[in-house]
């Protein structure tokens, strides 16, 4: 296995950079997060999550220009990247997998 | 700061602050960036409040040690400021090397840990034991206001100072004074107790009640303000209650004193703390009881008990004693002839057990000193181990100093190399912490048993681990430090390309070093030496008197009245030789008499002391000594014989007496006529001069009270011990049979000085020890500097001796340089020690021959070890390298 640990929160946190599509930053997924799931999002959470994903190498960041929101301070912009991707989709299959997997029985 | 408008609402600014304080620099933008931007939201989607509210809640959130980790090492990766010292990646790395190299030298690392093991461990028992000297009488809840009064006066021109005090003179103190909040006073005895058939004899004391109020002494049952308070209640230790009634709840029990009186059991205490100076008391007794016994005087005169006092809080000890000197002496005004140096004082519970010796009169420094030496030669000790620490790592510098030169040109700094090598050897002081402490456990309980202490290390106490950890750090400082700045010191340069060849520099304070710490063991062997040569030749002097198979026992109750027919029954037994009544054992002082009178005496005279001891007949033969003029007495022979007095040979020489039988002399308002004269024999310390002494026959006012037994060597003792039993509790059923052997009373004068020996001895040879095997070190460390030198001699023909020669004369030369700094301050000390002892050796040559030639044969050992390994390497292998 020569792919990272993937926890499932940060799961979430990839699909969701994944899913703002280059727009993704600190808030904007906090919030993304917030809509979907019911569950109390913490913005320190999510950065280090985000962090992690980096070092990983799930996502890059670039830091975005000085606008006139927040105080003229700059945000942190994060894009999946392939290897991101890759894992997702493997991910998937493994998981798709094993949902065929199961015998009906087990569900009456 | 940005300007803000105040209508536009603001997060809380201790928040802001925090995440400041908190973040890695590089990130902290973005991060505020967007905890203000969801601060906006959130004043929109739930008002001002609540946003702020959240807004301080996340940012505490934050506070978690995946920033806290970043932002340090942030830091640390800029080499401008102090974290950088601190980075975890290059401490990792130290710990890495450091572990590496102690692994590639273990016998370096050997030699290390176990000099700087043996040294803490010694350090370690002497600091707990100074600790506990520290302690002693100084643990009670009012050390800091209790008092012993002691009284002084001068004497024939001689200072005198003492802590017997008169009766009356606690009460009329507590009376009088408005400073003073309680006195007691303290009589110690020995009774027999009585609990049916169980019989006792313990040491106990009469005091006043409030006893209890002055010293703290816990009591498991039974209430300090009362106990004592009643004339028939008796107040006994645990032990003492385990030991009568089989149980420590003994309130309320009966206790039967010499067969006559019943107390009963008011209060249990704990056991006495040994390090007080009570610590020999199992009960107490009302002084009430003692004073309606008859016993003693109520005289301001008779000086014989000892008298407590407890100040009120704040009250000044000064002004105190300036007040109360002449209370003594306004009663004693007439009673006694010149009264106007006569003056009581106060003595502090802190100076009783380390600043009591009297020297002039005065209560000076006295186990302190004792205390004192041990404390340095801990010091000592430790310098000694981290002297070898220093000498081999600077000696081993040359392995370091391409590690040196590599972290320099990378960019390390000089503070973080010497902090490196400083974190080194606090690493390894470490070490030796653990295996000193393992030492110590073990080496405890025989320390104990030397000491007389009961020391234990209080692993639950903080200050325990705090005392250790300083001394741990302060050693691996003290080792650490210089070589530290030694090898960082280096210049890369030069390292680099291989000139590291600064031997000749770094050489001289290694000298210098070695020769410190045989300066250290070479004082430490001249003490050990001149103490057991003084005890020695104490143990060896004449005593005067033969101490073997002679005993005394008091003759409590019947005795006295059956003592002709005891007497009788034990000669014809034939267990005894010989038996005589005395006023107390020889082999102790019992009774001192003042302003005793002859023909020719003077005024000044009568200040002389003269120990008093007595005899009824056959004192010769009972006691062994030997007679020089005259008769000895025999009231069996001669019925005057019961005035009749016989002197030592000392109190002959004071009294200038030509003649002295037959001349009469006066004291204690009668008179004696002399009949013989007895050669000196040691009662009193054997390193002290011999007093005067007076042996009286049985006709004085205080009645033989003792006798002395000759035993019959011809049987075993055993059986002559069995025999006098049966016979004395034929005579006496109500007391325990209880003796006492003069030679051991006399083995016990020598307690102390054995113990000092003792414990010089053991220090002196740790030291030793260590100081070899960094010796040990040093030489294997110059012989394999020299290998090829030494190849090089073999191969041109020098033989074995003058390679072993070549490599030994350094240290030789060293070695006699310290004897020549060590010898005198030996010398110095030792003399100064002895001239607290009157009977003692003069110091000669001889002490120090056998030190030099001693410590020659000790590094002759450590060293010809090494070099004669190396001189027998076989050239051809150690040319080979390379």
């Amino acid at each position: 296995m020569g792919r990272p640990y993937l926890g499932e929160f940060e799961e979430l946190v990839l699909l969701t950079v994944a899913v703002l599509e280059g727009g993704a930053y600190g808030v904007a997924i906090a919030s993304e997060l917030k809509k979907r799931t019911d569950r109390i999002i913490s913005l320190s959470g999510v950065h280090i999550a985000l962090y992690r994903l980096e070092e990983k190498g799930f996502v890059k960041s670039v830091l975005g220009g000085a606008t006139n929101e927040r105080g003229g301070r700059r945000k942190r912009l994060f894009n999946i990247t392939a290897l991101g991707k890759r894992t997702l989709d493997e991910m998937r299959d493994i998981r798709n997998e094993l949902w065929t997997s199961i015998p009906k029985l087990s569900f009456s | 700061m940005k300007k803000q408008n105040p209508s536009i609402p603001q997060p809380p600014c201790w928040a802001d602050k925090l995440l400041s304080a908190v973040l890695p620099y590089y990130l902290f933008e973005e991060l505020q960036g967007d905890m203000h931007e969801q601060f906006e939201i959130q004043v929109e989607e739930m008002g001002k409040t609540k946003a702020r509210l959240l807004y301080g809640w996340e940012a505490l959130k934050f506070c978690r040690p995946y920033f806290l980790k970043r932002r340090l090492s942030a830091r640390a990766d800029d080499l401008n400021n102090i974290y950088s010292l601190i980075n975890p990646i290059m401490l990792s790395n130290y710990l890495k090397i450091a572990f590496r190299n102690l692994m590639r030298a273990k016998s370096y690392m050997f030699i290390n840990i176990s000099g700087l093991a043996v040294s803490l461990a010694a350090c370690t028992l002497i600091i707990l034991w100074i600790q506990d000297e520290l302690q002693y009488d100084r643990f009670y809840s009012k050390t800091d206001r209790l008092y012993q009064v002691y009284n002084k006066d001068i004497f024939s021109g001689t200072p005198q100072t003492w802590d017997t005090t008169p009766r009356p003179l606690g009460p009329a103190l507590k009376q009088d004074y408005a400073e003073i909040e309680e006195t007691s006073r303290f009589r110690s005895t020995g009774l027999t107790l009585n609990v049916g058939d169980t019989k006792m004899n313990a040491n106990g004391a009469f005091v006043d009640p409030s006893f209890l109020n002055l010293f703290d002494f816990s009591l498991i049952s039974g209430n300090a303000q009362s106990v004592l308070a009643g004339n028939n209640g008796i107040v006994i230790t645990e032990a003492l209650a385990e030991k009568l009634f089989g149980t420590t709840l003994a309130v309320g029990k009966v206790v039967q004193i010499n067969n006559k009186e019943s107390f009963s059991v008011t209060g249990v205490l704990e056991n006495l703390p040994r390090n007080s100076k009570f610590n020999y008391i199992s009960y107490l007794l009302p002084y009430n009881y003692f004073v309606n016994l008859g016993w003693g005087s109520d005289a301001w005169e008779s000086n014989n008990d000892y008298t407590y006092v407890l100040l009120k809080a704040h009250a000044d000890e000064t002004a105190v004693n300036q007040k109360i000197k002449s209370v003594t002496a306004n009663h004693l005004q007439g009673i006694i002839e010149d009264v106007k140096n006569r003056q009581i004082y106060l003595h502090p519970a802190s100076k009783w057990y380390l600043y009591s010796k009297q020297e002039n009169g005065q209560l000076v420094e006295g186990r302190i000193v004792t205390v004192r030496l041990f404390g340095l030669i801990a010091l000592f000790i430790l310098l000694i181990a981290a002297v070898n620490f220093i000498n081999l790592s600077t000696a081993r510098s040359e392995k370091r100093a391409k590690e040196v030169g590599v972290r320099k040109v990378a960019g390390a700094q000089k503070l973080s190399l010497v902090l490196q090598f400083i974190g080194e050897s606090v690493l390894l002081t470490f070490f030796a912490g653990i295996v000193a402490m393992l030492i110590v456990l073990l080496s405890l309980p025989m320390f104990n048993q030397l000491t007389g202490k009961t020391l234990s290390m209080n692993f639950t106490s903080l200050n325990f681990w705090l005392s250790a950890l300083s001394v741990l750090l302060f050693t691996g400082l003290l080792a650490g430090a210089y070589p530290a700045f030694f090898l960082a010191n280096f210049q890369p340069s030069k390292v680099l390309k291989g000139a590291v060849r600064s031997q000749r520099a770094a050489f001289t304070p290694r000298k210098i070093l070695v020769v410190v710490q045989f300066t250290f063991a070479i004082v430490l062997i001249v003490s050990t030496l001149i103490i057991s040569r003084q005890i020695d030749y104490a143990q060896n002097r004449d005593k005067g008197f033969n101490q073997n198979n002679l005993l005394f026992t008091d003759l409590p109750g019947d005795l006295a009245s059956h003592f002709n027919a005891l007497h009788q029954e034990l000669m014809e037994s034939g267990a005894v030789v010989s038996m005589s009544k005395s006023l107390g054992p020889i082999s102790n002082i019992n009774l001192r008499q003042w302003g005793v009178t002859w023909p020719g005496s003077t005024q000044s005279d009568k200040d002389i002391e003269f120990d008093r001891f007595g005899t009824d007949a056959s004192f010769l033969k009972t006691t062994g000594t030997t007679l020089l003029a005259g008769r000895e007495i025999d009231v069996r022979k001669y019925p005057t014989d019961s005035t009749a007095v016989m002197l030592n040979e000392t109190a002959v020489k004071t009294m200038r007496l030509k003649n002295p039988v037959g001349t009469t002399i006066k004291f204690g308002n009668a008179e004696w006529h002399i009949v013989g004269v007895v050669k000196d024999f040691i009662y009193a310390s054997p390193f002290d001069r011999i007093n005067p002494a007076l042996i009286e026959g049985p006709g004085g006012p205080i009645s033989l009270g003792w006798i002395s037994i000759r035993l019959n060597t011809t049987r075993p003792m055993a059986d002559n011990l069995a025999i006098l039993e049966r016979v004395f509790t034929k005579y006496n059923p109500a007391y325990l049979f209880e003796y006492l052997f003069a030679d051991e009373s006399y083995k016990a004068k020598f307690a102390d000085e054995q113990r000092t020996g003792t414990l010089t001895g053991l220090f002196t040879g740790l030291t030793i020890f260590i100081a070899c095997l960094g010796l040990f070190g040093l030489a294997a460390y110059t012989a394999q500097q020299r290998t090829k030198e030494i190849g090089i001699r073999k191969v041109l023909g020098a033989p074995v001796l003058s390679v072993v020669q070549l490599l030994t004369k350094d240290f030789i030369r060293l070695l006699l340089i310290a004897f020549i700094i060590g010898a005198p301050i030996g010398w110095y000390i030792m003399e100064q020690w002895l001239q607290d002892y009157n009977y003692r050796i003069i110091i000669g040559i001889g002490i120090f021959i056998i030190t030099l030639v001693s410590a020659i044969l000790i590094v002759l050992i450590s060293v010809s070890f090494q070099a004669i390994k190396a001189a027998l390497i076989n050239p051809v292998k150690s040319l080979k390298s390379e």
